[in-house]
């Protein structure tokens, strides 16, 4: 056994209770998964297993030697030093540096503790290359972190991963956005780390991932484990009861496609838009989306989807082109103008467009539903706000709340609720069910589905997830170093010629 | 053995006021060690700090530094930080000055406009003024996104070299003995209520006597404490505005993305909290001044600087205000009753205020965490 984990529990400030009494061993050369719905404490436990987090009750224990030894993580470099590494879904390098001094970075501050000096950039570019050379990921030490894609910054994660030496590698919806080649990549490093008897546990909220790659299945739901499978012995069905128990069947997606109007309500011409450096990302970019349609915009992460949508609803000033919003000249009138006329909007960061953290889920949803310019009628926000939390099954104590306290899958549902009960003309969302567990994104589809068809919602989705553009869209895009191909009907199109089409 | 520090999971009962409270015990107590050391008589000196906060002459400071703390707080509360203060409260007493002087004829000691007009006059010209004053600050904050911390207080040593140039120049008074101050606003306009001086011979009664003294002669001081009390309250609990302020100062991108212009919603909420700080400088000129000195900055504690720390102090909480409020004005008065009671400077105010801060962070430290050992 390399960990165990002892009657860890977890009550955050305004007494909401994340995890309770966890017990799990981990075994040298294995795979765990770890499976749970949104809010099931999931994040929690790895945070805690990373020194972010303190426990209220309960001990780890590690392998030290041939015996296994309590241990209190302050922080993660404590957790890093004891062999747990984490790499999030959100690359952590910082962009204005090479990759080489990223790393060296990680091992200056390890090394720092025990007092054994400093690492240098060339003492980093070589071990860089020798774990390049036998993961077979090239690298150059000399790249600016930013010009990196998104695939390619978590594979320096996993590598920096190796370089530290790490015994334990907690993988937090790292491989979730990664396209089909670059996610077959990493399962095979983490199949030689498995075979070297290194421990990998994988949180994810997809099934199928745990499925493809985990020894073990261990699945949390409200903070408690309520199953720990053998992969090889359990079924897809199995793993779905426990997580989402008896609302397991209440979400069904429809699969009817929109029928859309002539009418456009999104159209975009000759768009040029450049980055947060300054560079042109997109150019050229011609595309329309009729009303009562879902049009999915496709591509890896960093090919523009963000500054698409940032630009078609106002936020961000075009080089050139013009963007007609539910008839609004958008590039005129900017993002106000485009709020008046309806028009919902799920940002690519959502923590930073979507939300005020700091305020309460009633807080935020007044902002946008209060039709009196001066005043706020609060009985009518309480009344949307408990409807919000009720028809996205927000798990919250109360919508009065601070955002703070949700999970990071229950924010997400507050956002979604809120700019979709808001949208009467078009919602414009780049990767909505990014953070959402299965039961949730189906729930979410279905409702874009009625909204499309039944109220001639339009509907645009810049996504990264290719599952998720597939299910929802009629109409398929593909967003590839700057540049629009499509559309496609998705039902007519193989899926492994978008995928060509999103890398070549 | 390992210190960890938690947040509390539930907030401690009456924690923000206990921290309060505790505080000022803390601050007094390390005064009391640091003077004692130097020799002074405590008893002496306990028996001034008890009196000067329960003293009637506290009530000028105490709404004044409310007021202008409530001002202060609405642009706090957006992460908007408004330091000009005192620039905003100096440079609103202008207007105040030029129309009363120029409507009322002193050869005749009649004005041909009611006194009430020009008072309301005075009033909302001050407040214009001290919007206008902090939107200076607010407009390069919005429009080219300099920060308002130097800004506003560059604008405080304009005020004061502004006034003292207009106070020494084109206001300077015709009747004032050869001193360098405007002349005194009409009595007309003056907003006091004197009460006669009474002796009764019982202490109690002269000493409730003189609180209603107090109240009285700074009546239009306490009316605007409460209506400024009572806005705030309503802004912050039914308007949009309110709203946007809070959301501002938690995340102005997610307002902006929501469609709210906030560009100008700083330029509102500088103009709204600078418009605040003008009325109080205004009613300040027409209840306690009557006339505006040279060297201007000198004959204030600093009111401007004072209702920052009533504002931080009360944690941003409106609620909180008035007891921080009364915390700063008593220190102040403290402050001066030491000095005149030859105990030392009004400087060792300074000492209890920061013993004060100190001992608030403490316990508004344990208020909010828990430290396990584990």
């Amino acid at each position: 056994m390399v960990l165990s984990i002892n009657n860890i529990s977890k009550t955050f400030p305004g007494g909401i209770t994340a995890i309770e009494e966890i017990n799990l061993d981990l075994y040298e050369g294995e795979i765990v998964a770890l499976l749970g719905e949104n809010g099931s404490g999931k994040s929690t436990l790895v945070k805690i297993l990373y020194g972010v987090y303190t426990p209220d009750s309960g001990e780890i224990k590690i392998l030290t030697g041939d015996k296994l030894s309590r241990v209190n993580f302050g922080n993660p470099v404590d957790a890093m030093k004891h062999g747990i590494i984490l790499v999030n879904q959100t690359p952590q390098l910082i962009d204005k540096l090479s990759v080489a001094e990223n790393i060296a970075i990680t091992l200056s501050t390890l090394r720092s503790r025990d007092h054994s000096g400093f690492t240098s950039i060339s003492e980093t570019s070589k071990l860089l290359k020798e774990v390049s050379e036998s993961t077979g990921i090239r690298v150059d030490p000399n790249e600016k972190a930013y010009n990196l894609t998104y695939s390619q910054k978590q594979f320096i994660e996993l590598l920096r991963a190796i370089i530290v030496n790490a015994k334990i590698f907690l993988l937090d919806e790292a491989l979730s956005y990664l396209p089909i080649a670059e996610k077959k990549r990493f399962y095979d490093i983490l199949y030689s780390l498995k075979n070297s008897g290194k421990t990998v546990l994988l949180i994810t909220h997809k099934i199928q991932e745990a499925f493809d790659l985990s020894d073990r299945i261990v699945i949390l739901r409200k903070g408690r484990i309520v199953g720990v499978l053998e992969t090889k012995n359990t079924t897809v069905d199995e793993v779905r009861r426990l997580m989402f128990g008896e609302t397991n069947n209440k979400y069904i997606i429809n699969n009817n496609w929109s029928n859309p109007e002539e009418e456009h309500v999104i159209e975009v011409e000759d768009l040029a838009v450049r980055d947060d450096h300054g560079r042109e990302v997109l150019s050229n970019i011609t595309f329309c989306v009729g009303k009562g349609e879902i049009a999915g915009i496709i591509g890896v992460a960093g090919s523009g989807q963000r500054e698409l949508v940032e630009s078609i609803v106002g936020l961000r000033k075009p080089i050139r082109g013009k963007i007609t919003l539910a008839g609004v000249d958008v590039v005129r009138k900017g993002i106000k103008a485009v709020r008046e006329a309806g028009v919902g909007y799920i940002p690519d960061q959502p923590l930073k467009q979507g939300i005020a953290c700091d305020n309460s889920i009633v807080e935020n949803i007044a902002i946008m539903f209060s039709s009196n310019p001066i005043l706020i009628n609060w009985d009518i926000v309480k009344e949307k706000a408990v409807e919000i939390v009720k028809n996205y099954n927000v798990q919250s104590k109360s919508i009065d709340s601070p955002v703070k306290t949700l999970s990071g899958g229950n924010i997400m549902k507050v956002i979604i609720g809120k700019e979709l009960s808001y949208a009467k003309q078009a919602l414009i969302a780049c990767n909505p069910t990014r953070a959402l567990d299965e039961l949730s994104a189906n729930n979410l589809v279905s409702v874009l589905k009625y909204k499309a068809h039944a109220e001639k919602l339009s509907v645009l989705i810049a996504s990264e997830d290719i599952d998720e553009v597939l299910t929802i869209s009629d109409a398929v895009y593909v967003l590839n170093s700057g540049r629009l191909i499509g559309p496609f009907q998705p039902s007519k199109v193989p899926r492994e010629r978008i995928e060509e089409l999103m890398v070549a | 053995m390992k210190i960890t520090i938690l947040k509390r999971k539930k907030e401690l009962k009456y924690g923000a006021v206990i921290a309060s409270l505790l505080s000022i015990l803390f601050g007094i107590t390390i005064y009391l060690v640091i003077i004692g050391l130097f020799g002074v008589n405590l008893v002496e000196a306990i028996n001034i700090l008890g009196k000067s906060f329960i003293s009637p002459t506290i009530m000028k400071d105490f709404l004044i530094i409310y007021v202008m703390g409530c001002g202060l707080l609405l642009s706090f509360k957006a992460s908007l930080w408004n330091i000009g203060g005192e620039g905003q409260f100096y440079i609103a007493m202008i207007p105040g000055i030029v129309i009363t002087l120029l409507l009322f004829n002193p050869e005749t000691s009649s004005t041909t406009v009611p006194a009430f007009i020009v008072v309301l006059l005075v009033i909302i010209t001050g407040s214009v003024v001290g919007a206008v004053w902090a939107a200076v600050a607010g407009t390069l904050k919005a429009f080219m996104n300099i920060d308002e911390v130097p800004v506003t207080l560059i604008l405080n040593y304009i005020a004061y070299y502004l006034v003292n140039h207009l106070v020494s120049g084109p206001l300077k008074g015709k009747k004032t003995y050869g001193y360098l101050r405007t002349d005194e606003i009409p009595g007309i306009y003056r907003l006091n209520i004197i009460l006669p001086i009474t002796r009764t011979g019982n202490q109690f009664e002269e000493a409730v006597y003189s609180f209603l003294t107090q109240v009285s002669y700074y009546i239009a001081l306490l009316v605007t404490a409460i209506a400024i009390s009572v806005f705030t309250w309503w802004l912050f609990k039914y308007t949009k505005l309110g709203l946007y302020i809070k959301i501002m100062g938690s995340n102005p991108e997610y307002l902006y993305a929501t469609g709210v212009n906030t560009k100008m919603l700083t330029l509102l909420i500088m103009a709204l909290s600078g418009s605040i700080i003008g009325l109080s400088g205004s009613l300040y000129l027409l209840v306690e001044w009557g006339r505006i000195p040279y060297g201007i900055q000198s004959h204030t504690p600093g009111y401007g600087y004072l209702a920052i720390l009533a504002s931080w102090l009360s944690m941003l909480d409106h609620r909180l205000l008035p007891v921080s409020a009364y915390l700063v004005a008593g220190l102040r008065n403290t402050g001066l009753s030491i000095k005149i009671a030859g105990l030392g400077d009004t400087e060792q105010t300074l000492i209890i205020l920061g013993s004060v801060l100190l001992g608030y962070s403490i316990t508004r430290f344990i208020a909010d965490y828990e430290v396990k050992i584990r």
